[in-house]
Order: structure tokens, then sequence, then C-alpha cells
């Protein structure tokens, strides 16, 4: 199977490429101003910031990849000027909101956003405490329509600070640049707050807008630099020498909180089948099956795999496992959804739920079988079942994206909109409401059809013109980078750390407690 | 002799119970309150509490109520007192070494002189205090006759200072020993300091145990001494010896002493300084170097045997030089921040194990060491078959020496066994006075406490979120432990920062690195706050920083705000005056509260605010204090 070792070892290179590029932040010459000024970089105040050696799960890195310049400028806006993730700081899991302020001045973006909102989301569900890193130039001017007004907008992180807060989540910032207008909420909503002396301002309107506004001319110090906020103003709580220093008052901060529960050790037995072997048994092809157990093998502890109804609805693989010592459900599919396999999967997702185990999802899906005898056998019936225990199951649920993801397979498997507590995919995986060739057959065959009716012919050549820029518009939507650029993940990981990322994620989930089960109606 | 009582405490105390329990002969220790779980009072098979180790009263009540029959004085504290002896004596008690008498006469400069040049002794050239100024060869060394210890001596180069150095030597002596009686005599530029080992029993028996050399002093206290002399020919050592066998038998002499003289480099002649009627510290040396009858000798059996009674069973010629040895002290002290004196608990006391090593020590692993007593904790004596194998040996033993807990001098030991000027057995007496010992590097005990502090954060189990600096798709974050700098471990690659590391041991706090192919060796010990490591003797400490040790702007900026809307009550200082940290600057009287203000710094007052009687309000400056410039630089500097 050499071909798809060859064929995933180029997406994974090709994935750490674009991740180092993005990790080094904005242009050469913004990060040298930045550095000039004895500044950490955002990736550098991260490392300072965590334990020595802690890992850290980096969420959405790729985000904004070839969305905000024009071709041939996908890194225009790397990581979306703004880093999120997870890390041990004092010994406890906590989520890191990092404005970059090399990328556009840390301004947000519409992307920006949504990648913030979505770094306190995945804190409130695992109720992880939040450090804000602040950076940012508030709002990007010229797209405001898409970054201040709406309910998901730059309002809500303040909304989501004050109900954190309010459900004893702690909220700690530092002050380490510029935060301005609506960012100036960031550290006044914090709990506990730290400022950078000759570095940190914080104010509602800045020099150039106060002069605007009342005329009066004031420096940025005097208006809102540390000093002021620590000695007059009281916005922030600690004044810091410099950004090390600011960062070690934030983790002595962390060291107050309360300490997080702490799972019992058990011995934890590595896969018998090294993950980097993923490599040579999957193909990177979507459409070449092959047995998914290939990949539960590779990720659980022993690869040992309790399987649930071996016999029964093949294509959807359930069963009992261990990650990293957690007890997980696993729902992997073996080729299409029929209604077996869509009962059989409604059915295991039912016993996780009540075993309070959570379900890792690992997604190949082309969809739910079509046709004649499927559909009136109630395929849709069974399928609603499947995603409606998807829907309504309260344990924590992991999501990766193993090859395709198409149609309402992509709810059935716990997609995007069905609130996993992570979703990631594999460089190789594919994602959009059908496949680029069903697509442009669909939408030839209808046109066709209203040429055929006004009495006209199309030629093949004709039709083949037509469908081209439908597959490729399908070829381009698809693809894991355009999937990650806006956020329908949390990030592209490299097949070989499936097992890590995952225990990570079951180690942050066993945070929060699992709510009692209940379900809406399954139709029968 | 069936109980020894043993006035003494350290290491000598034990070393000589190990000697007469040998012996058969049981134990008696003396302690203070302070000593009660000491070393040597639980070495002992019976122990004594006294007020004082100087209480000469209290140490022979002790032995007779112990029903001990012989007292062994060790050194220092009360074995050169002669009234020491002749109260013992008194209470019919064997004192371990030479008669009151003898005592007497040895004890005091002036007399021993005396003895010394009675028995054909070479002697320092002297001059008469009443000697003219002009007449005496400069130049000249002014000293105490009931000296020792450097207390009481003056160097002279001139005439014109003689006056001056006598009256000043005189109040130094009457001070430190009540009695001023001075002796002026040849100063010797450059000597090295040569004594030899005597024995002599009660049958008129007088033998030497060769000569052994201490040249190695700072202040005239001996840090290195070693058997035999390295520098002496053989002409001078048997004149040495020979005459210190005459001076022994001259003067009576019962039991182990030592005879001093002091070597002129220049015209190569040797003169008699005094004689010790005790155990020197640096006995072992001369066990170490010297056979009788084809074995080391142990002195103390030795010394008992003797104050037995018995006749020592051997003569000169079954005397024989077999090896070099050398010892070093060990004491309590920061020998690179001023020799200042430490105290504390000794955490973790790692002694050197090895054939060619012997320790004399009374200093274990929780142990607290006061200031009260003398700093030496214990001795490491190397020995081999010449003074290079020795001094290689005592390299060794000192790497392997590890006291964590307190600052100790066993880095600068170790120091200065290394220098060209100890190897090559250049130096004199007055060498380490002005040497500059190089203050040894951190850089591998740093390394090492990193490594260590990485190690023990790796050893939880396995984890997601262990701590191996996982990055998605990205290399790994490197480790750092923050110390007085950062420090990037990386064990599976084995880096640290710029060096290659490769760990070979590590187990019960020793750690054993290969750093840039070359073998390093240290204890750590590891604490959440503060990170220990010893490495080639020396002890390093460093302290995780913590962010709110220095708080910023603790220093401020001098001025005293109305700490509240108020009345002023008392205005205490004007303008100008300076004023101490703390000082009282005035009252002020607001919600009922009389409030102190007081100067943040020390330094000038500059502003004075407001008056007696005014109302001021709420963070109105009231006093301003401008810090000297000598301690604003030095606030500087501790920040820096």
């Amino acid at each position: 199977m050499a071909e798809n070792t060859q064929g995933m070892a180029e997406f994974v290179a090709q994935l750490r490429e674009r991740l180092a590029v993005v990790r080094q932040g904005g242009s050469e010459s913004a990060r040298r101003k930045h550095t000039d000024r004895d500044k950490l970089l955002a990736r550098d105040r991260i490392d300072a910031l965590l334990d020595p050696g802690s890992p850290f799960l980096e969420l959405s890195a790729l985000a904004a990849y070839g969305m905000y310049g024009s071709d041939g400028e996908e890194y225009a806006v790397p990581s979306a000027s703004i880093v999120t993730g997870i890390g041990r700081i004092a010994g406890r899991l906590c989520m890191v909101v990092a404005n970059d302020a090399t990328v556009k001045g840390g301004t947000y973006y519409p992307i920006t956003v949504k990648k913030h909102l979505r770094a306190q989301e995945i804190a409130r569900q695992n109720t992880l405490p939040c450090l804000y890193l602040v950076d940012s130039g508030g709002a990007f001017l010229p797209m405001q329509d898409d970054v201040f007004p709406d309910k998901e907008h730059f309002g809500r992180i303040f909304f989501n600070q004050a109900n954190m807060s309010a459900e004893g989540i702690p909220q700690l910032a530092a002050v380490m640049g510029s935060c301005t207008a609506g960012g100036a909420y960031v550290p006044a909503m914090s709990d506990e707050s730290v400022i950078v002396k000759e570095q940190g301002t914080i104010f509602l309107g800045g020099p150039p807008l106060v002069k605007a506004a009342t005329g009066e001319v004031v420096t940025a110090e005097d208006l809102g630099g540390g000093d002021v906020h620590a000695r007059k103003s009281g916005v922030v709580d600690h004044l810091a020498d410099d950004d090390a220093h600011a960062l070690a008052i934030l983790r002595s901060i962390v060291q107050t909180l309360p300490a997080q529960p702490e799972r019992p050790t058990v011995p934890i037995e590595e896969p018998h089948l090294s993950p980097e072997s993923l490599y040579d048994v999957v193909p990177t092809d979507t459409r070449t099956p092959y047995d998914v157990r290939e990949v539960i093998s590779r990720i659980v502890d022993g690869s040992r795999f309790h399987e649930f109804k071996k016999l029964y609805g093949e294509t959807l693989v359930t069963g009992f496992a261990t990650i990293w010592g957690h007890r997980v459900g696993i729902v992997a599919n073996n080729g299409i959804l029929f209604s077996e396999s869509a009962l059989k999967g409604a059915h295991f997702i039912e016993l996780c739920n009540q075993r309070k185990t959570p379900i890792i999802f690992l997604q190949n899906i082309s969809g739910f079988m079509v046709g004649r005898e499927y559909e009136n056998n109630g395929i849709a019936r069974d399928g609603a079942k499947l995603v409606t225990a998807v829907a309504c199951t309260v344990v924590p649920k992991f999501t990766v994206v193993i090859g395709g993801s198409f149609g309402a397979g992509n709810y059935g498997m716990c997609g995007r909109a069905y609130d996993p507590r992570f979703l990631w995919m594999w460089p190789n995986a594919r994602i959009s409401v059908m496949g680029g060739e069903q697509a442009a057959s669909v939408l030839a065959t209808v046109r066709r059809d209203g040429i055929e009716a006004r009495g006209e012919t199309w030629s093949v050549e004709d039709e083949e013109a037509f469908k081209a820029p439908v597959r490729n518009q399908y070829e381009r939507q698809g693809s894991a980078y355009y999937s990650t650029a806006r956020l329908w993940d949390d990030g592209i990981i490299d097949p070989a750390d499936t097992r890590r990322v995952l225990g990570m994620g079951l180690e942050i989930a066993a945070l929060a407690p699992i709510p009692e089960p209940s379900y809406g109606i399954f139709r029968m | 002799m069936k109980t020894l009582l043993i006035a003494n405490r350290g290491e000598i105390a034990v070393r000589v119970m190990r000697s007469a329990r040998a012996l058969g002969i049981r134990t008696v220790a003396i302690h203070t309150e302070l000593d009660a779980s000491a070393p040597h009072t639980l070495a002992a098979d019976q122990a004594v509490e006294v007020g004082s180790y100087l209480d000469i009263d209290a140490v022979v009540a002790a032995a007779v109520a112990s029903g001990a029959d012989a007292i062994h004085p060790g050194y220092g504290f009360l074995s050169e007192r002669a009234a020491f002896a002749r109260a013992v004596e008194v209470a019919g008690i064997k004192l371990v070494g030479p008669s009151s008498t003898v005592m007497d006469r040895m004890g005091r400069k002036d007399a021993a002189r005396e003895v010394a040049v009675a028995a054909g002794v070479p002697v320092v050239p002297s001059w008469s205090l009443d000697a003219p100024a002009d007449t005496l060869s400069y130049p000249v060394l002014v000293k105490a006759a009931a000296g020792g210890g450097g207390k009481g001596m003056r160097i002279v180069r001139a005439a014109g200072e003689l006056d001056e150095a006598l009256a000043a030597a005189a109040r130094e002596a009457a001070h430190a020993f009540g009695d001023d009686t001075l002796l002026i005599e040849k100063y010797v530029e450059s000597g090295r300091h040569v004594e030899v080992q005597v024995l002599a029993d009660a049958h008129g028996n007088v033998v030497h145990l060769f000569e052994r050399d201490c040249s190695t002093q700072r202040r005239h206290q001996k840090v290195l001494e070693e058997a035999p002399a390295p520098t002496i020919t053989e002409e001078v050592r048997t004149a040495v010896t020979s005459a210190a066998v005459a001076l022994t038998a001259q003067v009576g002499y019962e039991n182990a002493g030592t005879v001093e003289f002091l070597l002129d480099n220049a015209s190569n002649e040797a003169y008699f300084l005094e004689m010790n009627t005790r155990l020197q510290v640096e006995h072992p040396v001369t066990e170490l170097a010297v056979a009788i009858h084809g074995e080391h000798p142990d002195l103390v059996a030795l010394q008992l045997a003797v104050a037995s009674g018995e006749p020592l069973g051997f003569t000169q010629g079954d005397v024989e030089l077999v090896g070099h040895a050398i010892e070093a002290r060990v004491y309590a002290e920061d020998s690179f921040g001023g020799f200042l004196p430490q105290a504390g608990r000794a955490s973790r006391v790692r002694w050197p194990e090895s054939g060619h090593v012997r320790v004399d020590a009374a200093l274990e692993s929780g142990q607290v060491v006061s200031t009260a007593y003398d700093p030496m904790l214990g001795k490491v004596i190397a020995s081999g078959s010449d003074r290079e194998s020795a001094r290689l040996a005592l390299l060794d033993a000192l790497d392997d020496t590890a006291i964590l807990g307190l600052t100790t001098n066993v880095g600068f030991l170790r120091a200065l066994v290394a220098t060209e000027e100890f190897r090559d057995a250049t130096i004199d007496t007055a060498w380490l006075d002005s040497a500059t010992i190089e203050a040894p590097d951190d850089a591998i005990a740093r390394i090492s406490v990193a490594w260590v502090s990485a190690m023990l954060d790796s050893m939880g189990p396995p984890h997601p979120f262990g701590p191996d600096g996982w990055r998605s798709g990205g290399d790994p974050a490197p480790y750092v432990v923050q110390l007085d700098e950062p420090v990037r471990v990386d064990r599976i690659r084995g880096r640290v920062d710029d060096h290659d590391v490769r760990e070979v041991f590590a187990e019960d706090h020793v750690l054993v690195l290969m750093v840039d192919g070359l073998r390093q060796q240290a204890v750590v010990n590891v604490q959440p706050h503060l990170l220990e490591a010893v490495h080639r003797g020396q002890r390093f400490v460093f302290e995780r920083p913590d962010p709110f040790a220095d708080a910023v702007g603790a220093a401020g900026d001098g001025s005293v705000p109305a700490p509240m809307p108020g009345t002023v009550l008392a205005v205490d200082v004007a303008v100008g005056d300076e004023v101490v940290e703390g000082q009282r600057l005035g009252v002020i009287e607001a919600m009922k509260m009389e409030l102190v203000l007081k100067a943040p710094h020390a330094g000038t007052v500059a502003e004075v605010g407001a008056g007696v009687g005014d109302q001021v309000q709420l963070r109105q400056l009231l006093f301003l204090v401008e810090q000297s410039l000598v301690e604003q630089s030095a606030v500087e500097a501790s920040h820096g």
C-alpha cells in the first residue's frame, strides 16, 4: 500500500508547512517592530504563560486561510490574527486567547470574532478558566458590518465573559498592548487583570477620538496607560514590568484558583499498532473503501475494541474502548448508511448516554442510501432516529472527519451543527452537501430537463462546459482548508495525532459534569 | 583505663571515641543543651550535660560523676589550658596529654623559646623589648607571648612604626588573652609552616612521626595540611625532626605533641615557633603517610596507651614514611561571599567514599549547624603513594562531597587544591591571604537543577497534557525552567540550552551527566521554590522567580500624600531635613483617627505640602522625601 503512504504523507507535509507559515504570525517587519518594543510574539507569550513543557491544543490555527487576500495571498491574515487554545497553567487546564498584534494590528476580522467566540464556547462547555492576552486595535473597521452588530459578533465576547464569570469560570486578562474601544471591556469585564507598564493601554476612545470629540490633547499613556489604570482608575489589578512579568503574574493568579478535579490514575496501554502506520492503511481518496477498524485499532488503548452489534448494520461500526484511560463509545462509518446501520447507531448512542460515556464519531460518509426501496422502507424515519439520538445525547461528543462528510451523513455522524465538544479534520477530508460530480450531474439534469422542455437540444460538449465550474467549485469548497478557514472545525490534524488530540479533548471534557439524559420523540 | 571522658565535641570527639571503643574503653561525652542530639553525644556510651565546654569544674565533675578514669581533651577548648590539666590531676583522673607543668612551660611562647634554646633548637632571631628601635633589622614581627591565631601580631617594616605596633599589639593581647607580654622576632617574608609530630611515653622513649606542612593558611588559620612536607630537603627534614625530638626530651614531655617550625624560603633555615601540647586537627595526614611496623598508626590509640603508662613499643627505626596525605578542612562559611560564617540545617550531607579517602566528620543529614561553635564541620583526607596522586584523590573526594542546606567552603577547597600554586607547592604561608581563587562557574549546577526539574515533572503517569511540549503538526515547545535565567531543557534530544547533555545516572539526589562530552556530577535538591545543587563541592542556590517578590514601584517616588481628607495635627520635619526610613514626618487627623505619616525611605525632605491645622484633600502631597544618591543607586543595582 505504498501509494497510501505517499498520499497521506504528502497531505501531512503540506499541513505542517502551512501551519509553520501561520505560526510565524505577521510579516517579518511587523514582527521585528513588535519585538523591538520588547514585546513577546503571541505564541511566545503563550509558551511563557504555560507550565514548562505543557502541550498546547491550538484551535483553528489555519483560520482565515485564503479568505481575505486576493489569489496567492492565502496568508493575508495568519490564524485570523488571534491564537486560541488549551494548555496547562499552574497545573490547571485553561483556555488562552491571545491577539496577534503583528497581524493587522491584532484587529478583529469576522473570522477573528468567530474564533474568539468559539474559544469562549469551548471554555464554557468544559469550565476552562479563560486567559485573554490582549493586544488588539479592536474591530477591523472596513468590515465593521460583519464584526460589530449581530448576535454572534463582537459584543458577544463580553456577554460570554459576564456569563462565564457568573458560572464560576474565571476570566483573567493581561493587557500587553492596545485595548481600545469595545476591547477595553475585555480587562474591565475580567475577574482579575494585569497590565504591562508603558505597553498596555486601555481606553474607550483613543487620543485621536478624544481630540475630535472634546478637543482635549492627551497622550495614550496619560489617557489609559498602566500606571493610570493600576493606581487611579482601578481598571486593572496588577502592574507588570514587562510581558514576562505580566505572564508570571497571570500564572500566579491561576495558582490561586481552586484546583480542577483529578481523575484517578489508571495504567495506560498504548495501541499495539503505531498511529503513524495510519498513513499506510488509509486511502486518501475518499471514494476508496477500507475497513475503519484499521483506524480504531490505532487510536484506542491496547488496540482493544469491544464491538457492539458487529454482525448487524455492518456499514456502521460501534463499540466501546478506552482512550488514555477514558471510557469511550466509538461510532465509525464503514460504508454508506442504511436503515439498519442508522438504528444500530441510535441504539448505541442511547447506551453511551445511559452510561455517561463520551462518544467519538469517526466520520467518513457519503450519505444515506437513496432509491425507491430505501425511501419506501422509511430510511428517512430511521435516519431521523439517529439524528435525534446524536442531537439529544448529553455526553461529550468528539468528531473526527477522517474522509468524506457529505449530506445528511454529516448530521447523523455529529457534524458541526450537533455540538461536538471538538471537531477535527484530517487533511485529506472532504466536506460538502454532496460530491462535486453528483452536484454537477443534478444541476445538469435539471437544466437539460428545462432545455428539452422548450424543445431545444443540449450538446454533450455544452453540458460538460456547464458541469466543469460546478465541479471546480465543489472541489475548492470541499477542501479541509476551506472548512478550517471558516471555523467549520477546530483544526486540521495529522492523522497520527488523532489519539493524542482525542485524549486531550477527553481530559478537557471530563472537567464538566455530565447532566441527566433525556430525548426528543423518536419517530417509530 | 576503663572509662574515658572526651572533653570536646564535633568530629574530634567522635574520632577519639572510635579509637577508644576499638580498645574496649567505655566512652563518656559531654554536651551542652544545644548539642543534646549532636553526633558526638549520640556516639558515646554515656553523655553528661554541661553548661559550657570551657567550664573546667563542670567537666571535671562530669568525669567524676561518670566514673571516668581518664579525660581526652581533643583540640581547642580546654586542651592546652594548664589550669584544666591541674584540675584533672587534682581530681585523680589521668589527662591524655602532658602534665600541667609541661603545659605551663610550652604554652607560653617566651618560655617555650627558652626551652628550645636550651635544647639547641634553632629559634627565630629576636630582640629584647628594650632594644632601641634602630638596632633591629627589619622587618620584624611583634607578637603576644600568650597568643595564637594571629591576635596581637604586627609586622613592622621600619623603625618609626615600632612603638605604635607594640602599643596596638599589647592592647589586643591584653584583650584577647589577658596578658600583654610581647615578643619581637625577625619577620620571615616568605616561609612555610612545617611541624613535627612527636610522641613520648612515661619511660623516656621519644620518637617523631615525621613532619607535616600546613602552609596553606588564611589569616593564620590552616586550610590544607599535608604529610610529609613537599619542599624540604632530607637535610632539613633531619634537622627539624631531630630538633623536635630533642626539645620534647628536654622538656620532659609525655604523650603526643607537635613542634612547629617556620621554614624561611630565602635561607632554607627552619626556626622553632612553638609546641602544641595536644593532638592536632591535622593529625590524620601523619597517620596516613607514616607506617610503624608496616601499619598506619592510630595516634589516639597511642595517646591512650601512653596515658595508661604503657611504653610506646617501637623505636624511631620502626617509623617510616610510606606515602603522602593531604587534608582539607570543611567549614560552614561562604568562602566566595567574604568568608562569612554560615548556619542552618544541613538538609543533605554526602561525604566521599573511596579507598584513598578518609573523612573525620560529625555532620549528618538533617543536622542543624549553629554559629555557637567552631564552624569546622569535618575534614576530608586523601592519601596516595606520592603527593600528586594524593592531590588528585583529594580533588575527587571534594568533588564527591556535598552539603546541601547551608553553604560550606568545599567548593573553595576544591578550587584551591586545583591551583597550579598548590599543585607545584610554590606557595608560602602568606599566599592565600592575597591570592584570588576564582569562584566556580555555576553553569553545571544550573544545568543540573534544570535537568532534574524537568525529569521530576516527567515522572507523572502518562497524560495527553503531559509535559512533552506537544504542538499540533509542529515541533514541540522547549521545556523551559525558570531560574535566575530561563533554561531550555530537551531531555529527549539531550540538549540544555546550547549544551549536549546525556544522563548517565540519576538516583537519590545524585545526578551524573555528560555535558559536552565531560562527565559532571552534582547533588541536587529540587524544591517548589528553591533549587540547590552542589557541583565540585560548591553549593549553588537558585530561586524560581516570584512575580510578586519585586513589586513594581516598591521603591516609590518618595511622595507622601494624604491618605484621607483631614486636618494636619503635626509636622515634624522641614525642607532639607535628613530622615531615615520609617521616621515620623507628621500626623493628620481624619475620620476620628490619627494617622502617622512616615518616610517611605531614607533621604532628604524636599517638600512640605501643608502646615499644622491645614485642611488637606485626599492624595494632596504632604511630604516629598528625595532618596540620597547612594541609596538610589543601591536600589537600582539590586533591581538590575
